[in-house]
């Protein structure tokens, strides 16, 4: 299975969902199949998507959000594996980690990372978070579906094939997509925190 | 607990926060420790460790983004480890966050390797784009309070990451005095 080919696999299921989406080319492929305001796009912090999404799924505990999905790679998790040790520890329910995993650095010439030898899926069983594993459309479907059916935390480690779609550059102002995210979240979520008073 | 302590929880709880993820430095583990026993408690934020800065960036931003309350609270030399996260996250997408740190560089500071990074911590988070304030021995407890409250409504009204560095030293009063 091609990393387009998961996107497209898991689209119905994050249609209403916030969704965090790592960098580089898991970006710029999301957006060419659909572009959504209840997409952040984190265009140029890698490692950082499992932290965001640890923090919105906290915010909205209790908030009638069904999950928060992030769209992570190896590369970029490798690059902060300290969020998955926060995820064991602070185990928001909402969370769906879908690591999409191809063994390389998929933007930066397919050098290898470490996944050839460790097993991200054993280091996420390690935290305590609820892994499923799938290397096929159908496969992921369904674990996806658990995900949504079971509190989580979730950790969904799909095996991809190395490689990108080609797909055109995606520069959009990260104010405009961050403004975008939070005004689609502010209608799903009962209240905003007004400022502070003087 | 020092009169600095004091202002630092009382300027803290002025901001309702929800959420205070921490790392700790000898400074601020009383203050840690004060929120860490009430947390989750009505009124009070969840308090809750986190393993670097860098994820603490990610971690308040996506909480800001959901529309709550979270401040980070941490040593200077933590803007070392989440310069990136600050400036390709909360910068870039004004997402508002207040980092109250502890200074370790300067006076009093005992460990003469992290005055190789804390001395420059104004200048590189200048450089950074990120707006950094200072209390230190020469402010009252009361502008410590006060200034963490403006500073988070800082940040708020500017869409932006702001820093605020509270530096604890104080000369020891002469024996005998």
């Amino acid at each position: 299975m091609k990393r387009i080919e998961a996107l497209e696999a898991i689209l119905p299921a994050i249609e209403t969902v916030p969704v965090v989406v790592t960098c580089a080319a898991t970006t710029r492929e999301l957006a060419s199949i659909s572009d959504r305001p209840n997409y952040l796009y984190l265009l140029d912090s890698m490692g950082l998507a499992v932290s965001v999404a640890t923090g919105l799924a906290l915010a909205l505990d209790g908030e009638p959000v069904d999950r928060v999905v992030v769209i992570e790679g190896d590369g970029s998790l490798l690059m902060n594996l300290n969020a998955l040790a926060t995820l064991g520890f602070l185990a928001p329910q909402k969370i769906v980690v879908v690591l999409l995993d191809n063994g390389v650095y998929g933007s930066t010439a397919d050098v290898p990372t470490y996944t050839g030898k460790l097993d991200l899926a054993e280091m996420a069983r390690s935290v305590g978070v609820a892994v499923s594993v799938a290397s096929e459309r159908s496969g992921l479907v369904d674990a996806l579906d658990r995900a949504f059916a079971e509190p989580g935390p979730h950790f969904l480690h799909v095996r991809i094939e190395p490689g990108n779609a080609t797909c055109p550059p995606y520069l959009p102002d990260p104010v405009a997509l961050k403004v975008r995210f939070e005004a689609w979240l502010a209608g799903h979520v009962r209240a905003i925190r007004p400022p502070i008073a003087r | 607990m020092t009169a600095q302590t004091d202002a630092v929880i009382a300027g803290i709880e002025r901001l309702k926060l929800d959420f205070l993820p921490y790392l700790p430095s000898s400074s601020i583990a009383p203050i840690i420790e004060h929120f860490r026993l009430k947390s989750g408690r009505t009124g009070a934020p969840v308090a809750f460790p986190i393993s670097r800065e860098e994820e603490g960036v990610g971690i308040a931003g996506g909480i800001a983004l959901a529309g709550r309350r979270a401040a980070m609270l941490v040593q200077d030399n933590g803007f070392g480890n989440s310069l990136t996260a600050l400036t390709t996250f909360a910068v870039a997408y004004n997402v508002p966050l207040l980092v109250l740190a502890n200074t370790r560089g300067g006076l009093g500071e005992y460990n003469s390797m992290i005055h190789t990074f804390s001395a420059g911590v104004p200048a590189m988070l200048s450089a950074a784009r990120i707006p950094a304030f200072l209390v230190d021995r020469r402010n009252s407890p009361d502008d410590w309070t006060g200034t963490i409250v403006e500073a988070y409504r800082h940040a708020e009204m500017t869409h932006r990451p702001v820093a605020l560095l509270m530096d604890f030293w104080a000369p020891e009063p002469e024996v005998g005095k």
